[in-house]
């Protein structure tokens, strides 16, 4: 704890910079704490309020929290997500021990430099324009649809089981245009990705790792290769990727796998929390859950609303000082790793009123669900499509649906290595018994 | 008149239309947007916009 002189406690006042750094512990935020998985609202009050940014003793990290400061951060060149600038990162890999999948790393949105990230956001963004991102509407319909079809009409079931462990690969690799045939490569594919970006792995567990994800590289290399050799690339997620151009330049095969790996980076696990949610937010609210269903004209609101409610991150985002820097009135060195609190910052009574309350009419303006600045996420047409076609099946299928029991038999994963993961959420359908027709 | 796009996040400034809900009048050139203006969905700055021919 920061302790004053003059007695307060927490770093929130001005003039901080004559002071000693501000510290915290484990005792003031720690996130592989089950108590604060479970009741986490304490504590975020506390570091929004006393501890907008704070060095920790124990993670050996700053930790900023508020929603000012969080903004300020992601928008700021002084700090990048690159894991290269960090002062304990492992030194890069000779050219000839590299395999392709470190080839493909070295290009994805969260390794390169400032400058090249620019040009790749440029060069995709017209993949992920609206003209292209409306074609997979119907594709992922058809997928949400089936799904629910398998699930059929029982009394009770088990949200994380049937729905949101099964929706998000296959989401993105409707999106990508992966057909049917290649969806189990592509799944293993998307385990490798996601395994090898944690960070609490071993090397070796790393390198099996990534050479087994190197079918999927396979996979797309000719995918790309069939498409550049049409006279048209086509219209659709992968051609517009080909087809991008800007100033004589374009995308290259490594840069179009990368990105493909980075929405799988960040676009499977995060959709997993997206689906248990919104639905736990929904159910745990029944006043919202019948004003949504009164008044469908909500949902974009209502999403972006039960995520910000939810806030599913432990240990969500980082960067890394790019210089030495000030920054929130501290002292930052270069390398040392920032982490960026949102799910804190999304519950931060100077910028939400009531900020547990769920409300899915509230004016969300200047909010920092999808992030800000450059690196605001990538994949939020995705993010709407998926989340708003699940809950307009749910609620037409399961009407009176509630929680089971007190808080539907609730579980998490504690060990899960970022994410307030739920593994557990139990719905009871009360669905009108089918009568046998005689 | 016309259309800019956010490069970060797609977002379209159209001038003809402007931004009333958050106080731009309709016929607002992008030029004349105030130089701490930001996209109202990604919050970039005005130089991560570029021209956009639909
Ligand atoms: C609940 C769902 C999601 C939430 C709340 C979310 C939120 C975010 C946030 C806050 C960031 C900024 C990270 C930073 O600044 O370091 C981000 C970045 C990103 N998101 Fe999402 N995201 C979600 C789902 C997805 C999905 C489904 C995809 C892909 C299909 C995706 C792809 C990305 C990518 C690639 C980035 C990095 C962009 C860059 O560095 O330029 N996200 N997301
Ligand atoms: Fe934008």
């Amino acid at each position: 704890m920061c302790l004053y002189p003059h007695g307060f406690i927490g770093c929130g006042m001005a003039g901080i910079s004559e002071q000693k750094r501000c510290e915290i512990d484990g005792t003031v935020f720690n996130p592989f704490s089950p108590d604060f998985v479970r009741e986490p609202h304490a504590t975020w009050l506390k570091l929004v309020s006393e501890y907008p940014i704070a060095w920790h003793r124990e993670l050996n990290m700053w930790v900023v929290s508020s929603h000012e400061l969080c903004g300020d951060l992601l928008k700021s060149h002084d700090f990048s997500p690159n894991y290269r600038l960090w002062e304990h990162a492992l030194p890069e890999k000779l050219e000839a021990e590299k395999l392709d999948f470190d080839r493909m790393t070295d290009h994805s949105l969260f390794m390169v430099t400032q400058k090249e990230h620019l040009r790749l956001r440029k060069l995709t963004m017209p993949a992920f324009s609206k003209p292209v991102m409306s074609q997979i509407d119907a594709t992922i319909r058809d997928l949400i649809v089936e799904r629910f079809d398998e699930i059929g009409s029982p009394e009770a079931f088990d949200v994380y089981t049937e729905i949101a462990s099964k929706l998000p690969v296959r989401s993105i690799a409707r999106m990508i245009g992966v057909s049917a045939e290649h969806e189990a490569m592509f799944q293993k594919f998307a385990n490798c990705v996601v395994l090898a970006a944690r960070i609490n792995l071993t090397p070796e567990q790393r390198e099996t790792a990534m050479r087994e994800g190197q079918e999927g590289i396979d996979y797309f290399r000719e995918q790309i290769a069939l498409r550049r050799a049409l006279a048209h690339p086509g219209e659709d997620f992968l051609g517009a990727l080909i087809a991008a151009e800007e100033d004589n330049d374009s995308l290259s095969d490594w840069d179009i796998i990368a990105l493909i790996s980075s929405l799988i980076t960040a676009g499977s696990d995060t959709a997993i929390d997206l689906h248990t949610y919104l639905i736990n937010g929904l159910l745990s609210h029944p006043d919202q859950y019948s004003l949504l269903k009164q008044q469908p004209e909500l949902m974009e609101n209502a999403i972006v609303e039960l995520l910000r409610h939810g806030s599913m991150g432990k240990f969500p985002f980082f960067r890394f000082a790019v210089d030495d820097t000030e920054f929130g009135g501290q002292q930052i060195r270069k390398g040392q790793s920032v982490l960026v609190n949102l799910s804190a910052a999304w519950h931060d009574p100077a910028k939400w009123e009531n900020p547990q309350t769920l409300d899915i009419t509230r004016d969300l303006n200047g909010n920092l669900v999808f992030g800000a600045g450059p690196h605001f996420c990538i994949g939020t047409y995705l993010v709407r499509a998926q989340a708003r076609i699940m809950l307009e099946e749910f609620m037409r299928r399961f009407p009176d649906a509630e929680l089971s029991g007190q808080d539907g038999d609730l579980e998490y994963d504690y060990a899960h290595h970022n994410a307030r993961r739920i593994t557990r959420l139990r719905v009871k359908t009360n669905l009108e018994p089918v009568r046998k027709v005689a | 008149m016309k259309k800019w796009i956010c490069v970060i996040c797609g977002f379209i400034y159209d001038e003809a239309e402007g931004l009333p809900e958050h106080g731009i009048a309709p016929g607002t050139r992008f030029e004349d947007l105030d130089a701490d203006w930001v996209c109202p969905e990604c919050g970039s700055p005005k130089d991560a916009f570029e021209e956009y021919e639909d």
